[in-house]
């Protein structure tokens, strides 16, 4: 190994990043527009849907609930004529219309509550608040009657944790790991494919020399990403973190370090960057989709739960959330497995690279 | 003794699949000689030369250069190889292509002196991308000289450089020659073939002949050297 040689590698690196500004804008702006997009989203406020109210009841029951939904943030109500209701369903201007038929109050008297709920139905997301703002109406006037107290605690986080906090802790590691494979994968495949790799492979430059080269130059590029994202989260966005943002940091070289052997592993079986495009939706998608970002490993069917469990982006995601949203330090034996897996991980396609860049291309 | 030959190729074998691009090629050459490798496309040219510095493994025989067994990474240092394509970086400047290639070999480098020879000066500081054709195969062959290697490959270096171009090139392999490099070139242009101190001619991963332009003439019996070329691989299809 010669520092010289790798210095030369790394170098050179820079220098084509340094020219190519569409690559840099990719790496340095795309997380902030995906990041910023995904916090817009989530505390940017809803919407409320607009549901119809028909209240038919002649006794007190149903304007009681009636006027509570009206108080409802969760949807914006409007007085309708019941026999209006469907053709507004279909005509797409209210998501639902609930009924309260004549009688309404002196059943409910007898003790069965039954306003009628009509849904638009092809949309299974907007319905919950409907729903969930009928129950709030019905607990509150029920709550005249008897006392509902119950009293809860967090052992993490609290009340205050929203999806954000969640999603943007899973976020920071995988657009790093994301962005950081595919330019890696597509500069690597270049150099086979241009013909540079052939010259490289007829100097004195060793396998392990090229790997660490490119590990280097890719690593600064991706903690100059890192540092980017983990401000931009903590102090835009204000992602709730309980714990040492220098762990997170370390979760974010070692995916990193892992991104790039992954993509120098992978260019081997792809011919053109085309194909080296390919592999996102065959080796990220499936990750992202298994590893506990989107859907908790736990609510998983169980033979999927194997397939999370092998998963490296599973433990780092999972590691990551450990630190920011319970405070985890290296004295939890869970967040020792996390950082064991990953740190395994990288090590296994640090090998794999060097492994599949052959002296000998024929 | 193989230290006398600075490329010695001793019945190297070597098969793709059911093709066979080399069929027991042996070639010697001298230290300081400019050796012409010629052959139409596809004749094992590139195979050759691949296979001495190390990038073809070969089935069998032995391929020993600058008085080392190949493979050997260390001798590398003091090799030039010049791909048929020009292989640079695209995105980045002429010189911190020469200036990449000349640290990846270690070997001091002359990056002013070889912007001259292949008279990019002006252009050093451009974008390989924005460069034509001929300039970058220009560049390429730069690349190849900057880290004054011993023993220089080049296969097809004169593609795309026009002829006035093409002249200098030839005497600056001549200084170069004189000062002891070794030079193999392949090319299928004559003009080119005339100015090589030997010959070879390869044909079906076969070498068919070999002897200085005037053996190669007379040894076909024609003055033409284009003549001679086709009359010497027409023979071996008989």
């Amino acid at each position: 190994m010669s520092g010289h040689r790798i210095a030369a590698i790394t170098r050179r690196l820079l220098q084509q990043f340094r020219h190519d500004r569409r690559t840099l804008a990719l790496l340095f702006v795309a997380p902030l527009v995906i990041l910023g997009l995904l916090g817009y989203l989530i505390r940017g406020g809803t919407s409320a849907p607009d549901v119809g109210i028909a209240n038919q009841d002649q006794g007190p029951v149903g304007a009681t609930i009636a006027s509570a939904l009206e108080k409802s943030s969760r949807i914006h109500t409007v007085t309708i004529n019941p026999a209006d209701g469907d053709a507004k369903l279909k005509d797409g201007s209210l998501i639902a219309y609930i009924v309260f038929p004549a009688g309404f109050s002196q059943l409910a008297q007898q003790g069965t509550i039954a306003p009628e709920i009509h849904l638009e139905g092809s949309q299974p997301g907007v319905q919950a608040p409907v729903l969930q703002a009928l129950q709030d109406a019905l607990t509150s006037v029920a709550a005249s009657a008897i006392r509902f107290q119950p009293s809860v605690t967090y052992l993490y986080g609290g009340q205050n944790l929203d999806q954000l906090d969640y999603f943007g802790a899973a976020f920071i590691g995988l657009i790093l790991f994301f962005l950081v494979f595919v330019v890696t994968i597509v500069s690597f495949l270049r150099e086979r494919s241009q013909g540079t790799l052939e010259r490289l492979m007829a100097s004195p430059l060793r396998r392990g020399e090229i790997v660490v080269g490119y590990m280097i130059g890719f690593t600064i590029l991706a903690l100059v990403q890192a540092v980017e994202v983990l401000l931009f989260s903590l102090y835009v966005l204000k992602v709730h973190n309980q714990g040492n943002v220098l762990l997170i940091f370390g979760f974010e070289v070692l995916m990193a370090l892992s991104a790039v052997n992954l993509g120098i592993f992978l260019s081997m079986f792809a011919r053109t960057e085309f194909q080296a495009v390919q592999f996102i939706p065959l080796v990220i998608v499936p990750q992202v989709l298994l590893s506990g970002i989107l859907f908790p490993v736990s609510t998983e069917p169980t033979p999927l739960q194997y397939v999370s469990d092998v998963l490296p982006l599973t433990y780092a995601v999972n590691g990551l959330r450990d630190v920011m949203l319970k405070g985890a330090d290296l004295t939890w034996p869970a967040l020792q497995l996390d950082v064991g897996v990953v740190a395994g991980f990288c090590v296994l396609v640090i090998f794999a690279g060097i492994g599949t860049l052959r002296r000998r291309v024929a | 003794m193989s230290e006398a030959y600075a490329v010695d190729v001793d019945n190297v074998v070597k098969s793709f699949g059911t093709m066979r691009a080399l069929d027991g090629v042996t070639l010697r050459v001298r230290q300081g000689e400019i050796y012409g490798l010629l052959g139409p496309n596809g004749s094992g040219k590139t195979t050759l030369i691949r296979a001495i510095v190390g990038l073809v493994a070969p089935d069998s025989g032995t391929v020993t250069a600058l008085g080392h067994r190949i493979p050997d990474l260390n001798i590398l240092s003091s090799v030039g190889y010049m791909t048929q394509a020009a292989a640079l970086y695209p995105d980045i400047s002429v010189e911190e292509n020469l200036r990449f290639f000349a640290a990846i070999s270690g070997a001091d480098s002359n990056v002013d002196e070889v912007l001259k020879v292949v008279e990019l000066e002006q252009r050093r500081k451009s974008v390989v991308a924005t460069l034509s054709g001929g300039m970058r195969q220009r560049c390429s062959l730069a690349c190849a000289l900057v880290h004054r290697p011993r023993l220089l490959l080049l296969d097809e270096p004169t593609v795309g450089v026009d002829p006035q171009l093409r002249v200098q090139f030839w005497e600056h392999f001549r200084d170069m020659a004189a000062a002891g490099t070794t030079i193999l070139v392949s090319s299928h242009v004559m003009d080119e073939a005339e100015r090589c101190q030997r010959l070879g001619l390869i044909r079906f991963g076969k070498l068919l002949g070999e002897g200085t332009p005037n053996e190669v003439r007379a040894a076909a019996g024609t003055n033409n050297l284009e003549e001679a070329f086709l009359k010497l691989s027409g023979r071996a299809g008989e």
